[in-house]
């Protein structure tokens, strides 16, 4: 699946309610299942810098996967997540 | 798998993911499976000042199912054998 | 339309009929589409060419004032996939 190349890398996980999680992707399957390791939920706002909130070992639901990005560590490490300031993803909505 | 077959044609092309939370990536598509989950690599995301949140992410995996739309190279797309492969798949599914 | 005689069993044999044609098509999310259609699938999912997209904005200052006012905000696709879970209906454009 095309997942394949990015276990064992840093990604960014997009969740259908906005929410962005990174962390290292252990494993997947067919239904999109995740597994994430040693993650962090991002939480972005449009007043305050990123937050960066410590979460462990996940495992989410395929059904809650948006979206899955691999992380390139260079460019990630040189972004200073205080100055950053965004509105949080928007929600899936399907109607 | 007829919609699968078109997509599997235009690896490599340039496309535009719109998912229904109205994000938009444009990048190349790298491959596709059974459920249309999109895989795109060089991807630039459309508005990037307001979407820094993927900044650091060069490629991706996109679920099937929150796309609502892909825009497609129309010079890559013959229309013609679309319709006559759409009608055929349309006449098998009405054989079973 | 009398589809006695047409040999139209089902609702996807009226769709096919409207292959190479320009259809209208409803979307979920107060979208519509004007396209020409080249392919669809049991899901609904279609590709289409030409394509405009209306998306219906509701004001909502002067709705609340009692008037309603929609906007509208329009947009032209060369060549466009189309995922059937947002389709509501598909249909010839409407005479006018």
């Amino acid at each position: 699946m095309s997942l394949q190349g990015y276990t064992d890398r840093r990604v960014l996980l997009v969740l259908q309610d906005g929410r962005a999680i990174v962390g290292v992707l252990v494993g997947f399957d067919q239904k999109s299942n995740i597994v994430l390791s040693d993650c962090k939920e991002r939480v972005y706002s449009a007043d305050e810098g990123v937050e960066e909130i410590p979460l462990g070992l996940y495992l989410v639901k395929g059904e809650m996967v948006c979206l899955i990005g691999e992380i390139d560590e260079a460019i990630d490490s040189s972004a200073d997540l205080s100055t950053i300031r965004a509105e949080p993803i928007p929600p899936i909505r399907y109607g | 798998m007829l919609i699968f077959s078109v997509f599997k044609t235009l690896t490599d092309q340039t496309v535009t993911v719109e998912l229904k939370n109205d994000l938009s990536i444009t990048g190349v598509l790298k491959s596709v499976d059974q459920f249309l989950n999109i895989r795109l690599d060089n991807i630039k995301v459309a508005d990037e000042g307001r979407h820094p949140h993927m900044m650091a992410v060069k490629n991706c995996f996109i679920r099937g199912s929150v796309v609502r739309y892909v825009q497609l190279p129309a010079e890559h797309v013959d229309t013609q054998l679309l319709e006559d492969a759409t009608r055929r798949d349309a006449m098998n599914q009405v054989k079973r | 339309m009398d589809v006695s005689g047409t040999g139209i069993q089902e609702p996807f044999d009226l769709i096919r009929l409207s292959l190479s044609e320009r259809v209208f098509v409803k979307l979920r999310g107060d979208r519509e589409l004007s396209g020409i259609l080249h392919a669809y699938d049991g899901h609904m999912n279609l590709i289409m060419s030409d394509v405009e997209e209306t998306i219906m904005i509701v004001d909502t200052e002067s709705a609340m004032a009692g008037q309603g006012v929609v906007n509208v905000a329009k947009r032209k696709m060369e060549m466009l996939f189309v995922r059937g879970d947002s389709v509501i209906l598909v249909s010839p454009p409407s005479r006018t």
